[in-house]
């Protein structure tokens, strides 16, 4: 290897602090990691085959979706492996939740999942409630399943529109921004927030329905099925996007389950759990709603589940808006907190699969332990198992389509 | 010299504007006084090679053109996909937005320019200029109107296929020499897309040249006058929907745009570039644009063609023959046409203030006088009517392709490469035998050999 120094800049001199290594192995290419490697998988992964070469996507890559940054393998185009790397929004979430008192956790894990927030605030919600032996009102079960279900056809449209984004189209992301901007400015008028909404409280919700709201979702529900049918036509019916999609990154039903995924990624393979059925809660029993499932596993299935589940959406909406109890939204509680020592574990269905809370109490008003099961997390991983012999461009394709929020993933 | 700079120190701004005005000038004056003293000669040996001095000319026009036509191709693809997507798009600079685009290309001008360690600064240098000469040379064989174009050759076509294909060597100059894998993959993914669709895009002109017997443009545009059936694309439907795509793919426009795609490979071979380097890639893009835009239209939907033949009307106006009267017009006219115009607003509304009319009448005029005035042109003289039907039908492809950008997704580059290989070059080569083949078979029944 000679070649590497004509590779340098004719006024690099020896001690340039760029050129740190050997230059017989890399000349000014540093060393990938610049560490020895720690972990047999390391050691593997970072030595070069014949032809090969690392390419590092993030994290600032533009469709790395958040500050992921993963290490791909690649012989020419094709991808032979890959390393996600994470921990670039680590804020420790959790250990901040066990230094705040029960109220405040709520605005801790509000910005876990940024794009669907008060599925966010649920679940540590539900498993404080069991702590304390609360019961919530009914009609702040109903006003928590509406804004909920709004709140995951406001993800699920974000998600359509980056997925074209992945692969090149323009207009879905900004059509779908049409329905995503409708509905969280309603929920602006209902919780104050159009992102980080900071709504559900222990009991309760914080404020009951507006005029604001109501006429704004009255507005938006009767043209919303024309419309999502509107958006969702430009790629359902696009040939490019389908023959893209369809056989790429398949998942079966086995690697499914026992890597752990839940909701759409899970339903997509033809498995019909939902935690919403599996494991009721709130008043989703008293909701007529079915489960959409799919067979074939692959990124297609995943995106056309996720167009059905918002069918399935504006339909739950539709009944809680029929079946809107009257009385109070939050049920008597002391200032402050002090549930009975003891563990909860409460997980609800949000729009990227099973978020869980396990909280445990010591008695005091903070939290002793908790625990946040973020279902990003868990589908992240499926990447390394589905990229590996496709090409760049689908690495793309595949990572959009298990929709990871890079928030909830790093916590 | 030190005197020099202090002097130069003392100056105020306006003073040194004014004093490098001057040295200019008194630079020019001698190559002035030289050309007046010798114009005789001149004016000889420009007569000599006429066909030389109309190249330069031609050339120079040529490469001029590139700016503005980018310009607005740039505005028309900032506006279209913002009106397609919903949004309102550019609206601050200029009407409706449309300086943007020139403020983008200032913008680019001032900005760093920026040569990355370890990069080939040779090669990085000039891959740009390379990419850029290659459409701007394109442009030369392209018959605007009747008379209007930069040389006519017998095989025009074939030269601009020739240097078309240059543009891949800049564009791998540029993957190469950034010394960054993503603009290494986007310039390996040009070189790969580009020669492939090299061949469909040949062979599906092969058919028309087979037809018309010619390689020259400005004789494959005669061909198509009269009604809009003689236009080659009702004869070669086939050849001119792959020349198309074809096209589309040698311009690595969506949805074969590998070479740039932002959301797999950053920005592809134009990863490392920044400031004018770059405007010139972006340019070339847009110019690219253009040039398969005019290609199409010349080779298959009658070039500067009307669709029908134009009657024969000449308006005998000779504003020279008016002599000083001319002047009495020049003055006259529009004074009159502005209180005339002015009228209407100032008598029906009568709370409008009378300066408020005055301006009214004046835009008003000049709209009528405009139209009247390329109303007469477009009847009067063929080049200007041939040059408006050209880029009214060019610039229709232009939107094409700014719809199809707002449309459609990314293709990926195995299917990319496979239906290049396993569906164009075959249907090219098809639609090849059959013309052929049609070619023979109606000689041989109408001359009986």
């Amino acid at each position: 290897m000679t070649v590497t120094r004509n590779l340098l800049p004719p006024h690099a001199s020896a001690d340039d602090p760029r050129i740190t290594l050997d230059e017989e192995v890399g000349g000014i290419f540093e060393n990938v990691p610049p560490y020895p490697p720690r972990t047999e998988r390391e050691a593997e992964f970072y030595t070069l085959g014949d032809g090969e070469m690392f390419i590092n996507m993030g994290p600032q890559h533009p469709s790395t979706h958040g500050v992921l940054r993963v290490v791909l393998k690649l012989d020419g185009e094709k991808v032979v492996d890959l390393d996600p790397v994470l921990g670039y929004l680590h804020r420790g979430v959790e250990k901040l939740c066990e230094n705040a008192d029960y109220h405040q956790v709520i605005s801790q894990v509000d910005p876990l999942e940024y794009v669907s927030s008060l599925f966010c605030e649920w679940s540590p919600v539900m498993a404080f409630e069991q702590l304390l032996d609360v019961e919530v009102p009914r009609r702040a079960e109903y006003i928590r399943v509406l804004s909920a279900e709004l709140n995951r056809i406001a993800s699920h449209a974000l998600f359509a529109g980056w997925m074209a984004l992945d692969l090149g189209g323009l207009t879905p992301i900004l059509w779908s921004f049409i329905e995503r901007d409708e509905i969280v400015e309603m929920l602006a008028s209902l919780t104050g927030q159009r992102m980080l909404f900071n709504y559900f409280r222990i009991g309760g919700v914080n404020g009951d329905l507006n005029h604001d709201f109501m006429s704004r979702l009255g507005d938006w529900m009767s043209r919303a099925v024309k419309q999502i049918d509107n958006d969702t036509g430009l790629l359902n019916e696009n040939e490019i996007f389908v023959r893209r999609m369809r056989g790429l990154g398949v998942l079966d039903r086995d690697t499914a389950l026992r890597m752990c995924a839940t909701g759409p990624n899970l339903r997509a393979t033809g498995v019909p759990f939902d935690v919403r059925r599996a494991h009721p809660y709130s008043i989703y029993p008293e909701i007529d709603f079915d489960i959409p499932t799919r067979t074939e596993g692959d990124c297609l299935a995943r995106y056309l589940l996720r167009m059905d589940e918002v069918k399935q959406s504006l339909r739950i909406i539709d009944q809680c808006l029929h079946q809107m109890p009257d009385g109070p939204i939050m049920a008597k509680l002391p200032r402050l907190l002090r549930p009975r020592p003891g563990r909860a574990y409460a997980s609800i269905e949000g729009p990227r699969g099973q978020y869980a809370t396990y909280a445990i109490s010591d008695g005091t008003d903070q939290p002793f332990r908790m625990r946040i099961h973020d279902p990003s997390f868990i589908h992240l991983q499926m990447v390394g198992l589905l990229t590996p012999g496709n090409l760049v461009a689908d690495t793309m394709a595949i990572m959009a389509s298990l929709d990871p929020i890079m928030g909830g993933v790093d916590k | 010299m030190t005197v020099v700079a202090r002097t130069w120190q003392r100056l105020t701004i306006p003073g040194r504007v004014l004093l490098a005005l001057l040295v200019v000038g008194a630079l020019l004056t001698v190559p002035l006084v030289l050309l007046i003293v010798f114009s005789d000669e001149l004016l000889a040996i420009v007569g000599a090679n006429l066909p030389i001095v109309r190249f330069v000319v031609a050339a120079t026009a040529i490469l001029l053109m590139t700016i503005p036509t980018a310009f607005v191709i740039i505005y028309i693809e900032m506006k279209g996909i913002a009106l397609m997507n919903l949004r309102i798009g550019p609206d601050r600079v200029g009407p409706f937005g449309s300086l943007l685009s020139v403020v983008h290309g200032l913008k680019v001008l001032m900005k760093e320019d920026f040569t990355p360690t370890g990069a080939d600064p040779t090669v990085f240098t000039w891959a740009p200029v390379v990419v850029y000469l290659a459409s701007v040379m394109s442009l030369l064989v392209i018959p605007f109107a009747p008379g209007l174009f930069g040389q006519d050759m017998n095989i025009a076509l074939l030269y601009f296929f020739a240097v078309g294909g240059l543009t891949v060597v800049g564009l791998l100059m540029a993957g190469w020499s950034s010394f960054n894998k993503y603009s290494l993959l986007g310039g390996l993914r040009s070189a790969a897309q580009v020669i492939s669709y090299e061949i469909p895009l040949t062979l599906s002109v092969v058919g028309l040249l087979i037809l018309a017997g010619t390689m020259s443009l400005n004789q494959l545009v005669l061909n198509q006058s009269g009604w809009f059936t003689n236009w080659y694309v009702f004869q070669q439907p086939l050849g001119a929907l792959i020349f198309f795509i074809a096209a589309t793919a040698e311009a690595n426009r969506t949805p074969f745009d590998l070479t740039e795609a932002d959301s797999e490979i950053v920005a592809g071979f134009a990863t490392e570039y920044s400031g004018m380097r770059f405007g010139f890639f972006f340019f070339a893009e847009y110019v690219n644009v253009f040039i398969i835009s005019a290609l199409t239209v010349t080779l298959f939907f009658g070039g500067w063609n009307s669709p029908f033949p134009m009657p024969d009307i000449r308006l005998a106006l000779d504003p020279g023959s008016l002599g000083i009267g001319l002047l009495l017009v020049i003055a006259l006219v529009p004074l009159i046409g502005t209180l005339l115009f002015a009228a209407p607003f100032w008598l029906l509304r009568s709370s409008m203030p009378s300066w408020q009319a005055l301006v009214l009448g004046f835009i008003v005029f000049n709209i009528v006088a405009v139209t009247l005035v390329l109303g007469w042109a477009f009847i009067s003289f063929d080049w200007v009517a041939g040059l408006i039907w050209f880029m009214v039908k060019t610039y229709g492809f232009v939107f094409l392709f700014v719809w199809m950008r707002g449309t459609l997704p990314r293709v990926r580059i195995d299917q990319l490469m496979g239906f290049a290989w396993k569906w164009m070059l075959p249907a090219s080569l098809l639609n090849l035998f059959v013309t052929a083949a049609a070619v023979i078979v109606v000689g041989a029944l109408r001359g009986g050999r």
